[in-house]
């Protein structure tokens, strides 16, 4: 249902919004969340489609489970995908799985390592029963892929404040980094004046190979950017109501509409009317399975046709049967008067 | 050192990534794949045993130095239960909407419900669609030689069928089907049902009793897929010919890249290199052609059918309108005449018992001008 696409995602945002909000990573909180938000109920009132609604909830939550988004919004969209496929109202056979695609595991393996380095237990045991319970497919894709060009014009907006800060300064110039350039700093300096103490020249003391006090100028360059930062995001959250201007407007709306529509071509199953299937049409056409050069690869079973189920499954005995096929309309048309078919019978018939 | 250490790149056209998002991936080569994704996993993640709760406890405990207090608590917290959102022993009817809702998909669905009203109908189509899964998912075969082998691949495949622009109501039919990477192109081509295979040449008003001898299926066998800039053309049959050759000729008297050909029945799934959601050929009977994309490959997975007799499995089917006789409107169309002076319009269509009554007498003796040829219905296969 592509209508309710943008509103399970504003309701998943919602939802991790306020986990972000605790700035905490135990399932407890999330599962409180969850539960004050009565989030389960998203299942009920939809009476067809449960699959594909079901595979939306899923893509989504597991857009939410990758980069670009922080360590804490990770971790929501792990827990999303583990509360989703454990409230889905599915019977066992129907289980659906969350798809995993190859160019994301290194991602997902990580973020593991991550989760353990911080000895954040519930992470480490959810993510680990999900791969126990045969929740994850391996796939190539993260979704089924048609080649819908028309559709998705729009890219859709990444919650700005759920990714992660960009913090790839800091992590290059860490402490480590500048301790070692300062000591190198220091060699160089050292040798640099061993060897103009030896030569009595003076042109070489204009020799620099490295430029003075780049590890303090490093330091506090980094220091800057860290701070502004973080001032940004304090600025950002006073103007955040502000922000949120709704990106749809009213003749786009009809736009998509069309291209949807338009687009359906590759798509779903539409309710296309089914034919009725009538008994006298005469299966001369039929096509059986030829199954006579599979059978030197692998034996093909046949399956039995769809009356043939139906009348396995449906036992109508006796008069009861007749009486259901004496109800239909198609047999009403088709079966003579009893009168009629009498003198048929007596009749000759022709020969053509 | 700081920066971080690039892991080994493998090959890029083994990891299936992005050419356009959400459109179709790059091209990569299924087997590879396969081989990637068995490289990085354990044989117990893709294994179709599950793990017992507690022998999984046991073993998180034991990596994690966790103690059996600590462990215990862990699980209470991470348990399902701590999900529900509705008292113990009320469980919620997932049929009808909660009463005040507060998620915007509920709402939405809510004004949804209420435009519709009571017009619920449920067609057919999907009340046969889980009937269909009912049949295959799931299904475990009794023999082990029977059973996918796991760390397989599964490859589904989206077949369309032409249909008439006039009335193009925004769906395409179309047929899923499931295969495994060990499957050959002749076997994909084998499950595809389409009517033109079924076509029987030749008129036939002056002689309707006699069986045609041979349908379209039988008579022109030849047929090709077209993946990636290579033709795999049918060559079981010694009629067969190989009919991509004028396309070959064709694109380099004209300058094109040049494309390359391979044969249909050697060539497995897991030998392929295709782009995923991107459209490709597959054309039989020497003018009719069908659009094939291969939506997803994966491995194979525990609640998927098991049994290997059942592949190549069908999915899914748009069923197609039957064209009723016009006399009748009861039986499907079996005869299409032309330039008959019997009929209403030129074409018309007949069931066979309108068509013997109009158009020949007791003995069977053609009345009147007309052409006839025997129709095949577009449902046939629903």
């Amino acid at each position: 249902m592509d209508f309710s696409r943008k509103h399970v995602r504003s309701d998943c945002e919602a939802l991790l919004r306020r986990f972000q909000k605790t700035q905490s990573v135990r399932f407890e909180v999330f599962s409180n969340i969850w539960k004050e938000m009565k989030f389960a109920q998203i299942f009920s009132g939809n009476p067809n489609n449960n699959k594909e609604f079901y595979h939306l909830i899923l893509d989504i939550a597991y857009c939410y489970f990758l980069p670009p988004f922080s360590f804490q919004i990770r971790v929501g969209g792990l827990y999303l995908l583990y509360s989703t496929y454990h409230s889905h109202p599915a019977s066992t056979s129907e289980q659906l799985q969350i798809r995993v695609a190859l160019k994301d595991w290194e991602d997902v393996k990580n973020f593991e390592k991550d989760a353990m380095d911080a000895q954040h237990l519930d992470v480490v045991y959810i993510l680990k029963r999900l791969m126990i319970c045969k929740a994850l497919q391996f796939t190539a894709m993260p979704t089924l892929l048609l080649y819908r060009t028309k559709r998705n014009k729009q890219k859709p907006m990444l919650c700005e404040q759920f990714i992660e800060r960009a913090s790839r300064p800091q992590e290059l110039v860490n402490t480590q980094l500048l301790e070692e350039m300062s000591n190198i700093g220091e060699l160089y300096k050292n040798m640099k004046t061993s060897i103009i103490s030896q030569t009595t020249t003076q042109e070489n003391a204009f020799v620099n190979l490295i430029r003075k006090e780049i590890v303090p100028q490093l330091c506090t360059t980094v220091l800057e950017f860290y701070n502004w930062q973080q001032g940004r995001d304090i600025i950002d959250e006073h103007k955040n109501s502000h922000e949120r201007t709704s990106s749809q407007q009213e003749h786009s709306k009809r736009a998509e509409l069309l291209a949807s529509i338009k687009s359906k071509a590759y798509g779903e199953a539409s309710e296309a009317s089914k034919s009725r299937r009538h008994r006298q049409a005469e299966r001369s056409f039929s096509n059986e399975e030829d199954g006579s050069f599979l059978k030197s690869r692998h034996s093909r079973l046949m399956k039995p046709s769809l009356r043939n189920r139906t009348n396995k499954q449906i036992h109508m005995t006796g008069d009861l049967g007749k009486e259901a096929i004496r109800a239909t309309l198609i047999s009403q048309l088709v079966t003579m008067d009893p009168a009629l078919e009498e003198k048929t019978k007596n009749q000759r018939r022709f020969k053509f | 050192m700081a920066a971080p250490e690039r892991p080994e790149a493998a090959s890029s056209s083994s990891i299936p990534d992005y050419e356009c998002v959400n459109v179709n991936s790059k091209a990569f080569h299924i087997g590879s794949f396969r081989d990637e994704w068995l490289k990085r996993l354990q044989p117990e993640d893709f294994s179709f045993q599950q793990l017992d709760q507690d022998a999984f406890d046991a073993k998180f405990a034991a990596e994690m130095g966790v103690g059996e207090e600590t462990m215990a608590e862990l699980r209470a917290v991470c348990s399902v239960d701590s999900l529900r959102c509705h008292p113990e022993d009320q469980e919620p009817d997932r049929e009808v909407l909660p009463p005040s809702p507060t998620l915007k998909t509920l709402i939405h669905r809510k004004k949804l419900t209420e435009k519709k009203s009571q017009k619920s109908f449920r067609n057919r189509h999907e009340l046969y669609a889980g009937e269909l899964d009912r049949q295959t998912v799931g299904m475990v075969p009794e023999t082990k030689a029977d059973m996918l082998p796991e760390g397989e691949v599964i490859v589904t495949v989206n077949i369309y069928f032409p249909t008439n622009l006039g009335k193009f109501n925004g769906v395409r039919p179309r047929m899923t089907l499931l295969l495994t990477g060990s499957h050959t192109l002749a076997d994909l081509r084998d499950a595809i049902c389409c009517v033109s295979d079924l076509q029987v040449c030749g008129e036939f008003s002056s002689t309707p009793d006699m069986v045609p001898d041979f349908i379209s299926k039988d008579l022109f066998r030849s047929a090709f897929f077209f993946f990636e800039g290579v033709f795999y053309n049918d060559m079981r049959y010694p009629e067969c010919q190989d009919i991509s050759s004028t396309t070959i000729e064709w694109a380099k008297s004209h300058n094109y890249p040049s494309f390359s050909q391979g044969k249909m029945e050697d060539t497995r799934f897991l030998d392929l290199t295709v782009k995923l959601g991107f459209p490709y050929l597959y054309c039989h009977q020497g003018d009719c052609e069908h659009p094939v994309i291969i939506t997803d490959v994966r491995l194979v997975h525990k609640s998927d059918c098991l049994d290997k007799r059942l592949y190549p499995l069908l999915t899914h089917k748009n069923r197609s309108l039957s064209q009723k006789c016009a006399v009748c409107h009861v039986f499907i169309g079996r005869w299409y005449t032309t330039q008959d002076q019997f009929a209403p319009s030129d074409p018309c269509l007949f069931c066979d018992k309108c068509f013997r009554m109009l158009h020949y007498d007791k003995d069977g003796k053609k009345l009147g001008e007309f052409l006839a040829y025997p129709y095949v219905d577009r449902g046939a296969f629903n």
